[in-house]
């Protein structure tokens, strides 16, 4: 019996702790679980300001997050700008995140967007604004340019068209840039081409790459990438969709399979089929390092790329404007890049921080060193005055190309860029469609089905606007 | 004590209650990590998300019948399945002939048994970049040494004719080590005294190893097996650094398309649908290898 008794003691005893050990599980796993629940809503209003940067009741510094996507060179001269802007007063305080690649960054902000935990200032890439304009989770910047009286003329009209949506600034544009041609100057003289004078239209670049193929180098290459055929598509003056580029309407059918996109395709098509035509991928270092390495004379980059692709290539480079085809004027490039965005749900306090640093990423010095040090344009021309500007643009011609190519660029909507939400998936449209061409499928059915992928995506995202 | 009342049923569960309250942990853990995320899944496969992610529009089946017609989808079933026949019995042939070689007791084995397995110990993102300097096109290894010896060059990841080969090279490099060390602990559990008798009963080396050593690693392989088959269905990593699914869809993995579907396109309903399918799919596969790959498992 006592044995009995004692075994049932220790038993109860052991219940007893079973059961409250359980009961902190249970706790945890509950903690866990509405922590999971939490991050996911977005109604999360109740979440305390001790983790989140707000106002700093001891330095009385505003202090606000700003979530970026540069890496290499680009982070390094962003977090001296922003070192900079911390030090001229002494009010607010800005901290530069890194958050992975303008996808991933945006991926991050839906999570968070139009919540306290939002960041005051993201950096989305220009083929987000539309996306971020549906969102709902930002401030339009022309609320404080119109309260601020801040005076948009400064700033390069080219750039502005392209984020101004029905005459309203939304996002304050930061860096931008556009496509060039890039060639390797020794290798037309080695051809007996000028090298000053880069070929301008389709033809002349067929004919050019004709001349300069040997063995180990191919005449012309582009990144496979959707920006390069809009930009080829925007130069000719054609629309990306309909309903003006998507800018008085919401876009409901793409119109890139048209004529001038055929023009893009047949250009590329005609150089592939006569073996002149380099195939370097998806990959921006790869078709860089072909350049490098002497492996293709000519090819498409992005204005951010002339720094680097002067500094490795072992040869002279020259840099052009992008071709466009024969029977049409040419219309000019189309605005790349990224620009900064305001968050809605903030504090009030933290939105001035934020204006007012946007405000000082536009002054011309802020401009000029962030031009020399990526490439970038600058968004305030004033910058091209700077002396340290001048001095290089002396020493490397090259970089004034891309700035007068943005300069000559005829406004209109064309040029304007197109304006829809599902960008990203057509850019993946136009991909697959490019590198079934290389493989030798039609041009046209291959740009029709990239039309119908766009089609669709669009629908949905019609279907599915709030 | 000697009650012969009968014990109600608080008391005849209490065996059971007690087994749940040991499995409530896992059951919790699997609930908000596995089940929640599963059914949330096959919830967003009948919808339309909209832009920021949330259900908008229930549409019933019509992402599982755009997708079963869609040529997109189809082929990237077909380079799933054609990935998986080249990586996995190759992956385990290749490691399972290291684990034998690495089994025989030699001075200095332990060197090699560590080289064999090292590239379980790098990341799969690591790796990746690795071999993404030995496929360049213009300044790749490979593509050097195809030049030496007068071959001619090979686009190794931007021709749709190789990339799948060249990401399934890699694959099979990364996965070896793993297998590699799983096989070579089965080999190492067998009991020396089979070796021993069949040696004195005059069995030659492939004899013992068709008759002996097979059989007996039966389980070990019939483990690694189901995992590099999952595993391979499961490839993201390798992809997304090597060719981000082209040239021309090639290497467009279901899993990667799931993720360009999801965070590229930010269209969760047909990425949850294609979940959905990859589930059946592997769930099937799995099943049938219960029923028929375990017949031939001889456990001790």
């Amino acid at each position: 019996m006592m044995s009995i008794k004692m075994k049932s003691g220790v038993l109860k005893r052991m219940r007893n702790l079973l059961k409250s050990s359980l009961f902190w599980i249970l706790i945890l796993s509950l903690a866990v679980l509405t922590a999971c629940t939490n991050s996911d809503s977005n109604t999360n209003d109740e979440k305390s300001n001790e983790d989140k940067p707000g106002t700093d009741e001891t330095a009385g510094k505003v202090s606000i997050e700003f979530w970026h996507a540069m890496s290499g060179t680009g982070q390094e001269s962003l977090d001296a700008i922003v070192e900079g802007f911390n030090e001229s007063q002494d009010k607010y305080e800005v901290k530069a995140e890194f958050q992975g690649t303008y996808e991933e960054s945006l991926t991050k902000l839906r999570s968070v967007g139009g919540t306290k935990d939002a960041p005051a200032i993201t950096q989305v890439f220009e083929v987000g604004t539309k996306y971020m304009i549906d969102s709902g989770y930002i401030e339009p910047v022309q609320s404080f340019i119109d309260k601020d009286n801040f005076d948009l003329s400064t700033l390069e009209q080219n750039i502005l068209n392209y984020y101004k949506v029905d005459g309203e600034l939304y996002s304050m544009p930061f860096n931008s840039s556009t496509p060039v041609m890039i060639y390797n100057k020794t290798a037309f003289e080695k051809a007996g081409l000028d090298p000053e004078k880069a070929p301008e239209t389709f033809s002349e670049v067929i004919a050019t790459a004709e001349k300069l193929k040997t063995d180990d180098m191919f005449g012309f290459s582009m990144l496979t990438y959707g920006w390069f055929f809009e930009q080829l598509v925007a130069t000719q003056g054609g629309l990306y969709v309909n309903e003006d580029n998507g800018r008085s309407g919401d876009a409901t059918e793409a119109l890139f399979n048209g004529p001038e996109g055929l023009n893009v395709f047949n250009f590329l098509d005609t150089m592939n089929k006569a073996g002149t035509f380099g195939n370097f991928g998806t990959n921006w270092d790869d078709i860089r390092a072909a350049f490098a390495s002497q492996k293709v004379a000519m090819y498409m980059d992005s204005s951010a790329g002339v720094a680097g692709a002067i500094a490795n290539a072992p040869f002279d480079v020259g840099v052009a404007y992008i071709p466009y085809a024969d029977e049409v004027q040419r219309n000019g490039v189309v605005i790349g890049g990224a620009s900064l965005w305001m968050s809605k749900g903030i504090a009030e306090n933290e939105q001035e921080a934020a204006w007012e640093f946007m405000k000082y990423m536009t002054t011309p010095e802020v401009q000029a060193k962030w031009h020399l040090d990526t490439g970038y344009f600058a968004i305030n021309p004033k910058a091209y005055d700077e002396e340290n500007v001048k001095e290089k643009w002396a020493e490397f011609p090259q970089f004034k190309v891309t700035v007068e190519q943005l300069q000559d660029t005829v406004p209109g909507i064309a040029t304007q860029g197109a304006l829809i939400s599902v960008f990203p998936e057509s850019r993946q449209q136009i991909v697959t469609a490019l590198e079934d061409l290389y493989q030798g499928a039609d041009p046209q059915e291959v740009l029709d089905q990239a039309a119908e992928g766009t089609n669709r995506a669009m629908e949905i995202a019609n279907k599915t606007k709030k | 004590m000697n009650t012969h009342v009968k014990p109600g049923i608080w008391r005849r569960t209490g065996n059971a209650r007690t087994a749940f309250l040991y499995l409530l942990p896992s059951v919790i853990l699997f609930s908000v990590f596995v089940f929640y995320p599963m059914f949330r899944t096959i919830y967003l496969s009948f919808f339309l998300t909209n832009q920021n992610g949330e259900a908008a529009l229930h549409v019933g089946f019509e992402n599982f019948a755009y997708l079963l017609e869609s040529s997109a989808f189809l082929n990237s079933m077909k380079a799933t399945v054609l990935f998986v026949l080249y990586t996995v019995p190759i992956g385990i042939i290749i490691a399972l002939f290291f684990a034998l070689l690495a089994n025989e007791k030699l001075k200095g084995i332990g060197f090699f048994r560590t080289v064999y397995s090292s590239t379980m110990g790098i990341s799969v993102a690591a790796s990746s970049v690795i071999w993404l300097f030995l496929f360049h096109p213009s300044v790749g290894v490979f593509n050097r040494v195809l030049s030496v010896l007068n071959f001619p060059q090979i686009q190794w990841l931007l021709d749709p004719e190789w990339a799948l080969i060249s990401v399934s090279i890699s694959t099979i490099w990364m996965n070896t080590g793993f297998s590699f060390l799983i096989l070579l602990g089965g080999l190492q559990n067998i009991d020396e005294h089979l070796y021993e008798s069949s040696r004195i009963d005059g069995a030659g080396y492939f004899y013992r190893l068709r008759r002996i050593t097979i059989p007996m690693l039966s389980p070990t392989l019939f483990f690694i097996i189901t995992i590099s088959l999952i595993n391979a269905f499961q490839s993201f990593g390798q992809i997304d650094i090597l060719t981000k699914g082209g040239p021309s869809q090639s290497t467009n993995l279901i899993v990667y398309s799931i993720y360009r579907e999801a965070f590229i396109n930010y269209q969760f309903g047909t990425a949850s649908a294609q979940a959905v399918i990859l589930f059946i799919i592997i769930l099937i596969v799995t099943i049938l290898q219960f029923k028929f790959g375990e017949r031939k498992v001889h456990y001790q």
